[in-house]
């Protein structure tokens, strides 16, 4: 950096410091967090966001967790559980557990919530986290039987992930809207204010169970505000208006390295980027529908390039469609797409479009990257235009059939398993806009199936079709940089979820 | 803007009506500024491709963010340095000021055509018409402009030509008001009556007589709506609902490089620039031209 803009940046930072009173949270024991992308409904069944699974797992409590450090499975709401057969899962319950209303956790709870989430009329953002479900049996207050329609041997992995449990009469009496509106979990905080699209105040819950494998929490407020631009993020950071943010692009996290007031922190996380191509015969780019123009699209685009220079450390390129190290999840057998610009241009003149044509990219995050896409398919004559918006508007689009390329990215719930990725695209789900049988299939079979080998297998066999036939373009796995408050002790995890709970300040 | 003491006292009786003009146009120091700057910012735009040292979409993301060659750091192949996706500066700048005089000069022309079209009716006619056209322009007046532009760029999505359309369709209402009231003013003169006694057409008097007349408001309006127009642009593609990506449009460009700027202040810093100079020469002609042309500036 030069000396002027060191200057500027210094100069930048006194102003702000002296505008600012001092707002440093520690002597509050409180952090102030802040988020671009809004949250539909905070019922985490209702939104699809990562801000939606970050608030999930602060306010609401899950079955089974899954301990982050270890990866081993800790009884959380349930305190022991066995398969009785290839479909059925009994759990005994914990005692003594409390709701934020003050409600007493008990077997009806559980029953309540997962035979409403799995009834179509439920309206369950993500399907997939439920529909392995056939429905839920009470045995006694403290029992329960989840019964699945097929095997699904991945079920323990999404009981300690977005499947949350929600006090039964409170739930049957607001559902979704009232819950997202005055939110009650049994999670180590609760939330004691609301207000939709602006901010989300916690507070600890002071009656949290001590058994539970989530500490105590120590930091005693948090609030998340809803801060759409990135810049004005950075100015809070920087003049102490905030603790903590994250997905800061590689520029400016560099570039914040040198506030002395703040820590940067990386890591890779689950989320996979990809490009997502509307391959149906009503597709509103109907190029799309030709194998060689997804093919030199693959071909046009310098994976390796973006993930050194705008990416990030600890990121990789990708050959398949899933997170590596989620089981089942290979790119054996996968074609391998390599930077080849003439070989793209070739691809697309055999197919016709020897002058290229145009076509709109639909982006909801990390705009430098899908800019970057740009620049790669306009230099082998593929004119893409920028589309950029929030996720739902975005995701809505798509499965109207209005947007048939999309920048996206996807972060499995944090599930450390393919049936948590591949199939939400590609098993004919709402989001699934190639519409394959084969694929769908071999994706069924991984899904269902118990033994650990030919699940695998068919996984292995679905994610090299969708390469084959060229369906979505895996980018890279995506590192995530959080930038916050040099005396918060925090851990960044590769499944993106800042656990307040284990927070502190030093 | 004109210092009206600093223009000579001029001989009447020698000066032709022609010479008396240029020499109050090289008089003004204002307009002659104005123009120097916008005639060399339509040459750059023109001359683009000549003089942009590389393509404005060339991106190479190993050569990013270098900064312009005043730095340190800077390098002579890049003069303005790079933006965050490695494409030349400079070039992006120069090929920049084409999109924002096609938008000036689009717009300033859609508008003035409907605007001019309206108040000349009105003002011509007067009664009936007169009401009508008032009444358009009554409704125009009370729509918010920026949030109807975003409102309908949002719906139909944002491009070159939906901004021009869309900013061209809305901006139409100076033309109208300021045409309707110089109408009503020559429409009574003696020379509108004299064609109209010698059996001239409505339309050859309102195109021979009336017209010609109001020239100079006509071209002063039309100087401070291509300035307005351009920094709508960049307003819209600031909020990102003007021109996409991967177009220089100077607005974008600042919008994008907004995330640098505690760090990488040229990047904001330069388009910025560009953008306040020209449309500073837009206005300045403007405002020279009505000095020059009212009867106030005639010394």
């Amino acid at each position: 950096m030069s000396r002027f803009s060191t200057g500027v940046l210094t100069a930048a930072v006194a102003a702000m410091v002296a505008v600012a009173p001092a707002l440093a949270d520690k002597k509050t024991n409180s952090i102030r967090f802040a988020y671009d992308q809004v949250v539909e409904n905070v019922d985490p069944y209702m939104n699809n966001v990562r801000i939606g699974v970050i608030i999930g797992q602060q306010v609401w409590d899950t079955l089974i967790y899954r301990d982050p450090k270890t990866s081993e499975y800790k009884g959380q709401l349930a305190t022991a559980w066995k398969w009785l057969d290839d479909k059925t899962l009994e759990l005994d319950l914990r005692k003594g557990v409390k709701f934020h209303n003050g409600a007493e956790f008990t077997a009806d709870d559980v029953v309540y919530t997962l035979n409403f989430v799995v009834s179509p009329d439920s309206k369950v953002v993500t399907r997939q986290n439920v529909a392995w479900i056939d429905r839920a049996e009470k045995i006694d207050a403290y029992k329960v039987r989840i019964i699945c329609k097929e095997p699904f041997p991945a079920a323990i992995e999404y009981l300690a992930g977005p499947v949350v449990i929600h006090p039964h009469e409170y739930y049957a009496k607001v559902g979704p809207q009232g819950m997202n509106e005055k939110p009650v979990g049994s999670g180590p905080y609760r939330i004691s204010e609301h207000s939709v699209g602006k901010f989300v105040r916690m507070e600890r819950n002071p009656d949290y169970f001590k058994d539970s494998p989530k500490p105590q929490p120590k930091i005693e407020k948090v609030e998340i505000r809803f801060i759409p631009d990135r810049q004005t993020q950075v100015a809070e950071m920087m003049a102490g208006g905030a603790d903590m943010i994250m997905n800061v692009a590689l520029d400016q996290a560099t570039q914040m390295k040198a506030v002395p007031t703040l820590q940067v922190v990386s890591g890779e996380t689950m989320r996979i980027a990809f490009l997502h191509l509307d391959t149906r015969e009503a597709t509103t780019a109907p190029p799309l529908r030709d194998l060689k123009v997804r093919q030199a699209i693959m071909h046009a685009i310098d994976r390796e390039s973006m993930v050194k220079q705008i990416v990030g450390q600890g990121a990789r390129v990708l050959n398949t469609l899933c997170f590596p190290p989620q089981f089942g999840c290979s790119d054996e057998g996968a074609p391998r797409y390599s930077y080849d610009p003439a070989k793209a241009k070739a691809l697309l003149a055999e197919a016709g479009f020897k002058d290229g044509f145009d076509i709109d990219l639909y982006a909801y995050r990390e705009r430098n990257q899908t800019e970057a896409m740009i620049g790669y398919l306009r230099a082998v004559g593929i004119r893409a235009n920028l589309r950029f918006m929030q996720y739902a508007a975005m995701r809505e689009a798509n499965r109207a059939g209005k947007a048939a390329m999309l920048h996206q990215t996807w972060g499995s719930f944090s599930v450390n398993d393919v049936s948590a990725s591949t199939p939400v695209y590609y098993k004919f789900g709402p989001d699934d806009v190639s519409r394959d049988p084969e694929v769908r299939d071999f994706l069924q079979r991984g899904d269902s199936q118990v033994d650990p080998a030919v699940r695998k297998e068919a996984y292995r066999k679905a994610l090299a079709l969708i390469a084959e036939r060229a369906y979505s373009l895996p980018l890279y796995s995506l590192t995530t940089y959080y930038v916050a408050n040099k005396d918060l002790a925090f851990i960044a995890y590769p499944d993106e979820i800042p656990r307040f709970w284990e927070m502190s300040y030093k | 803007m004109t210092d009206v003491a600093a223009i000579p006292v001029l001989d009447l009786t020698t000066a032709s009506s022609g010479a008396l003009l240029r020499r109050r146009i090289m008089a003004h120091r204002g307009l002659l500024i104005g123009t120097g700057l916008l005639t060399l910012i339509i040459l750059v735009a023109l001359l683009a491709p000549l003089l942009a040292p590389h393509d404005p979409y060339a991106q190479d993301l190993s050569r990013r963010m270098i900064p312009p060659i005043w730095y340190e750091k800077g390098n002579w192949a890049h003069l303005l340095g790079t933006d965050n996706l490695g494409r030349d500066y400079l070039s992006r700048v120069l090929y920049g000021a084409q999109i924002s005089l096609l938008i000036g000069v689009s717009v300033m022309v859609i508008s003035g055509l409907i605007g001019t079209a309206l108040g000349l009716a009105a003002g011509f006619f007067g009664g009936r018409v007169d009401m009508i056209v008032t009444f358009f322009i009554t409704v125009r007046l009370a729509l918010p402009l920026i949030l109807v532009a975003l409102a309908v760029v949002a719906t139909v999505g944002g491009s070159l030509w939906v901004v021009i359309l869309v900013l061209g369709l809305l901006k139409w209402d100076r033309f109208a008001v300021v045409m309707r009231a110089a109408t009503q003013q020559v429409r009574v003169l003696d020379y509108v009556a004299a064609a109209e006694a010698a059996g001239a057409s409505t339309l050859r008097v309102i195109v021979g007589e009336v017209l010609p007349n109001l020239l100079p408001q006509l071209v002063v309006v039309a100087t401070v709506e291509a300035a307005s127009a351009i920094l709508l642009e960049a307003a819209l593609s600031f909020l990102g609902l003007g021109v996409q990506p991967p177009l220089p449009s100077w607005g974008l460009m600042i919008a994008e490089a907004k995330t640098y700027m505690f760090f990488s202040f040229w990047l904001i810093a330069i388009p910025g620039t560009a953008l306040a100079v020209l449309v500073f020469a837009v206005n300045m002609v403007g405002d020279g031209i009505r000095d020059v042309s009212a009867p106030g500036g005639r010394g």
